[in-house]
């Protein structure tokens, strides 16, 4: 599985401005300190992987991404501007990024086909015909076309993450956001959403994913950041991290996880 | 004892006038506390400090006050104090108005406040406003929440029409009491009245236990 990693040297669209430009960001929560002075550049159509352990301040950060937090210090740059924090500013930033929630938080009381059409209808004024096409060919996309009519209670959790992927797609985005999106799954449907997953990345889409499936991140990131108390402990391309880590606390980290390379 | 329920019977055209203007108050204060509390209870949850403050401060109001003295207070007190003057029967509705949207605003903010935070998350991560979120993703869940408590609220207010009795207006308790006064058959009458808010709050109360099957959550 090679297809979406530049082999030798170059980081994946570094020779382009990055997407996603995280500097020197700062989040408290009271006296805690979750993020400490980070500095991580997304590049276009690389699939970046935070990894760490829980509390780390991964998960924060990607919600400081699209102003689900707001920053205490530092700035975070989306295609080269300063995430607004104006409300009605930041909604249109919002909308170039897609994101995937742990637990899925698909709409309830709306169909599968609703889910994902509802994006479209609401926010870019799309005619309702038009919005339920796309959202059919983004439900044949990630395989759940004949499941279009039932409700998020009559699907497996499997099978809700890959409509709420869909759901994240049909607004566009520049960019996919990610936060543990396999955590809350049986291991068995763990695979069809890695699959989709990958699929995306294959297909080029810049993609930031707080993970703990290193399997994942080895084998489907170009880039994967190391978060230890809110601060980055090591980055840089998997054969780095996972087979010559330069940091003993990625060691540690990936010795408690039990990954031996 | 000597019974006479013949005076009952003939006074049915004024009971039954009275039973539908119950009804009718029912229904005319639904209509109004409903909306009402929904916009109080999104005064309450908004940005706006004055707002929320506003509201809060409406339903710790008359939400703590006897239904009884508000509507005393609307039939004397306002006249005076505001200079508004309505008939028995608005003022009556008035007092209902403002004592039930007290309690739905309540059952409202009780509503929106159990659907997951995420879900708000996940309508402005798409681009929502907070409004939209609301209005489509927030609102609709919370409604089925909050269907079956409104539904006890209504019959509890059905029942409690008949406190408007006291500044004369012609529901089925007034009626019912002033035929009582009139034709000094206390026993009849007070039996009939219990029996016609019984035969018509019976149904309603059954409606609602339907409702509440219907509506439970499920997720």
């Amino acid at each position: 599985m090679t297809s979406a990693r530049t082999g030798n040297g170059a980081r994946k669209g570094s020779e382009s401005a990055p997407v996603v430009v995280y500097d020197k960001v700062r989040k408290l929560y009271g006296d805690f300190v979750a993020l400490d002075g980070i500095d991580v550049q997304v590049h276009k159509g690389e699939v970046m992987c935070l990894i760490g352990p829980s509390g780390s301040g991964k998960s924060t950060l990607l919600r400081c991404t699209n102003a689900l937090e707001t920053l205490d210090g530092g700035r975070v740059l989306i295609d080269g501007v300063a995430l607004p924090t104006d409300e009605r500013d930041a909604r249109k930033v919002r909308q170039k990024m897609g994101m995937v929630f742990q637990n899925f938080e698909l709409f309830p009381h709306k169909s599968a086909l609703d889910n994902v059409a509802i994006g479209p209808i609401t926010v870019l004024g799309m005619s309702e015909d038009k919005a339920r096409e796309r959202a059919m060919t983004l439900l044949e996309k990630v395989g759940l076309a004949a499941k279009a009519n039932n409700f998020p209670s009559g699907l497996s959790g499997g099978q809700q993450q890959r409509v709420a992927i869909a759901r994240a797609l049909a607004m566009e985005p520049e960019v996919m956001l990610f936060d543990e999106p396999t955590s809350a799954l049986d291991p068995e449907t763990i695979g069809e959403v890695l699959n989709v997953m990958k699929r995306l990345a294959d297909e080029g889409m810049t993609m930031v994913v707080v993970t703990h499936e290193m399997t994942f991140a080895r084998r489907v990131a170009n880039w994967v950041v190391v978060f230890d108390h809110g601060k980055v402990v090591e980055q840089g391309p998997p054969e780095q991290i996972f087979e010559a880590p330069h940091a003993e606390r990625t060691r540690d980290f990936l010795s408690h996880l039990g990954w031996n390379g | 004892m000597n019974l006479d329920w013949s005076v009952v019977w003939n006074h049915r055209d004024e009971l039954l006038h009275g039973a539908l203007l119950t009804v009718l108050l029912t229904v005319l204060t639904m209509l109004v506390a409903v909306p009402a509390g929904i916009v109080l209870a999104l005064m309450r949850l908004s940005n706006s400090k004055a707002l929320a403050a506003a509201s809060h401060w409406f339903v710790e109001f008359f939400r703590n006050l006897p239904l009884i003295l508000v509507v005393y207070w609307a039939f004397y007190v306002m006249p005076v104090l505001l200079h508004i003057e309505f008939s028995a029967f608005t003022t009556g509705l008035v007092a209902l108005c403002l004592n039930v949207s007290a309690y739905n605003a309540e059952t409202f903010r009780a509503g929106i406040n159990s659907i997951r935070k995420g879900q708000m998350e996940a309508a402005v991560a798409i681009g929502m406003s907070r409004w939209q979120a609301m209005k489509q993703i927030i609102v609709p869940q919370a409604w089925r929440r909050v269907l079956p408590v409104l539904a006890s609220t209504w019959v509890s207010l059905f029942k409690d029409t008949s406190l408007v009795s006291v500044i004369a207006v012609g529901e089925l308790a007034h009626v019912a009491l002033q035929i009582r006064s009139q034709s000094f058959r206390v026993l009849e009458m007070l039996t009939a009245m219990a029996v016609i808010y019984w035969l018509m709050g019976y149904p309603q109360a059954k409606l609602v236990d339907w409702i509440q099957k219907r509506f439970e959550v499920k997720e």
